[in-house]
């Protein structure tokens, strides 16, 4: 019972976390760009501010489809966190991506169906190696509970190239540069959710928080039981996508996907047969 | 050598830097709490949060956009985060000469915006239209929308975008929290024929 209090207060939590980890983020950005960089709670600010806006709607459908996002990801982090079935997880999080899509097609805008098609292309990109990944884990666990996976042995020593074909798909789940296509600022002024605003807007900036807690618990399942392990992964990778954002430039789609089928697919595809044959 | 500090000695990282606080706003504080006005709280909110549009059509723009870089960093007002879409921002900054035919598209994103926004008017151009006292350039763009702070300059110098940036902080953080409900405001909005 007790257990579940606890487990219920961290989900409640995790849009907290989230945007501390943002607002960090946003802060080593800034430095590593010689750069004094904005405050630490800044997405908080960002979040009041964005909570008094008056309310603009494109149409109502579209507004929905949003904060739906919003809530499929925020139940997506709650099975993760509650140990759930990785596979759920893993769709859940795919059906949130999903909704987002849908609400930038359900607009007249341009911009709207060029973010919409990018993220989707992006997904293209890295869900197969999402997959692979939770298809590894079961040849190595016979599970596909979170819970379990945590209680066993670290995975980072059984399947170590499934967490390098991890890293090298981060950054696009992220959208991270050098694979920012799906809200590259400059060319298709800011992707899928252009369209929203005033608390609608809100509901897609705290789905980005998320997005991170979603991901950095993904790593951090890698460490097992060993947490010591799985935190220091989770920093060493907010440290290897900061550099790499920051130190790249962005890509092609066409060579996003070239990268994630030639390199990263492979990579995670060997690991799954060593560990199916072994 | 230019008038900045930056550029001769270069700015040593602080850990106050880091942890970067803002000023709390006034209310009573005891023994583990602290109490104020909601609308100093929102205040202090959007005044460290004011994500600019920019609306650059010539020379200014470039000095915006330095503004923007690293040396001058924006981003450390909270305004990082330059939106491309009206609906989202909350600070129109026009930057350059607005001619004649571009004051109804001016007029239009500015139409766009969601409540509460602001308007910043940079350069000599956007404030009074400058050196082109001309049939196509719009003489101020004071004509078309109401602006909150006029920058001087042909082009202003960054520190002075900052400081009229500053000066649009001071204006939110003491700004009444429904100011787009009031009389006045509403009476200021229809003396430029905007419902
Ligand atoms: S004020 Fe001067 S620098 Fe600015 S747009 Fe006009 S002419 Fe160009």
């Amino acid at each position: 019972m007790q257990s579940i209090i606890i487990l219920s207060i961290l989900v409640l939590l995790a849009p907290l976390v989230g945007g501390l980890v943002y607002g960090i983020e946003r802060k080593v950005k800034a430095r590593m760009q010689n750069r004094m960089g904005p405050n630490i709670l800044q997405p908080f600010y960002d979040f009041f501010k964005l909570a008094d806006k008056r309310l603009v709607m494109v149409h109502s459908t579209h507004a929905f489809l949003g904060v739906m996002h919003f809530i499929s990801i925020w139940v997506a982090v709650a099975v993760l966190i509650f140990g759930g079935d990785l596979i759920l997880v893993i769709f859940l999080h795919l059906l949130s991506t999903a909704l987002l899509i849908m609400g930038g097609f359900s607009t007249r805008s341009i911009f709207s169906h060029l973010g919409a098609n990018r993220t989707a292309i992006s997904i293209l990109a890295y869900e197969p190696v999402l997959i692979i990944m939770a298809v590894s884990i079961y040849a190595v666990n016979g599970s596909f509970q979170i819970s379990s996976i945590i209680g066993s042995e670290p995975l980072l020593y059984k399947m170590p190239l499934t967490f390098i074909a991890l890293l090298l798909i981060l950054p696009i789940k992220l959208k991270k540069s050098p694979f920012d296509v799906a809200e590259a600022h400059q060319e298709i002024a800011g992707g899928a959710e252009i369209e929203y605003s005033g608390i609608f807007f809100e509901a897609i900036y705290t789905a980005k928080w998320l997005d991170y807690i979603f991901v950095y618990a993904l790593v951090f399942l890698f460490g097992g039981s060993n947490y010591l392990l799985g935190a220091g992964l989770v920093v060493g990778t907010f440290i290897y996508l900061n550099a790499l954002d920051n130190s790249s430039a962005r890509v092609d789609y066409r060579q996003m996907l070239k990268f994630s089928y030639f390199v990263a697919l492979p990579v995670a595809f060997i690991n799954l047969l060593i560990t199916l044959f072994n | 050598m230019r008038p900045v500090r930056f550029n001769i000695n270069a700015k040593k990282a602080n850990i106050q830097d880091a942890v970067a606080t803002v000023q709390a706003p006034p209310g009573f504080s005891g023994e583990g709490f602290f109490t104020t006005k909601m609308s100093d709280v929102v205040g202090l909110a959007r005044k460290n949060s004011m994500w600019p549009l920019p609306f650059a059509t010539s020379c200014c723009g470039i000095e915006f956009m330095a503004t923007m870089a690293s040396h001058y960093d924006l981003s450390r007002f909270g305004a990082e985060r330059v939106g491309f879409s009206p609906r989202q921002c909350d600070l129109l900054m026009v930057m350059g000469t607005i001619s004649k035919k571009m004051g109804p598209v001016l007029r239009q994103v500015y139409l766009q915006m969601a409540e509460p926004r602001w308007v910043l008017s940079v350069g000599a151009c956007a404030s009074s239209g400058g050196i082109f006292d001309t049939y196509s350039v719009l003489q101020g763009i004071d004509q078309v929308i109401p602006v909150d702070v006029y920058v001087p300059g042909c082009p202003p110098r960054p520190e002075a975008i900052i400081d009229g940036f500053m000066r649009i902080q001071d204006l939110v953080g003491q700004e009444s929290i429904r100011r787009r409900n009031s009389e006045q405001y509403k009476a200021l909005l229809n003396s430029y024929g905007i419902e």
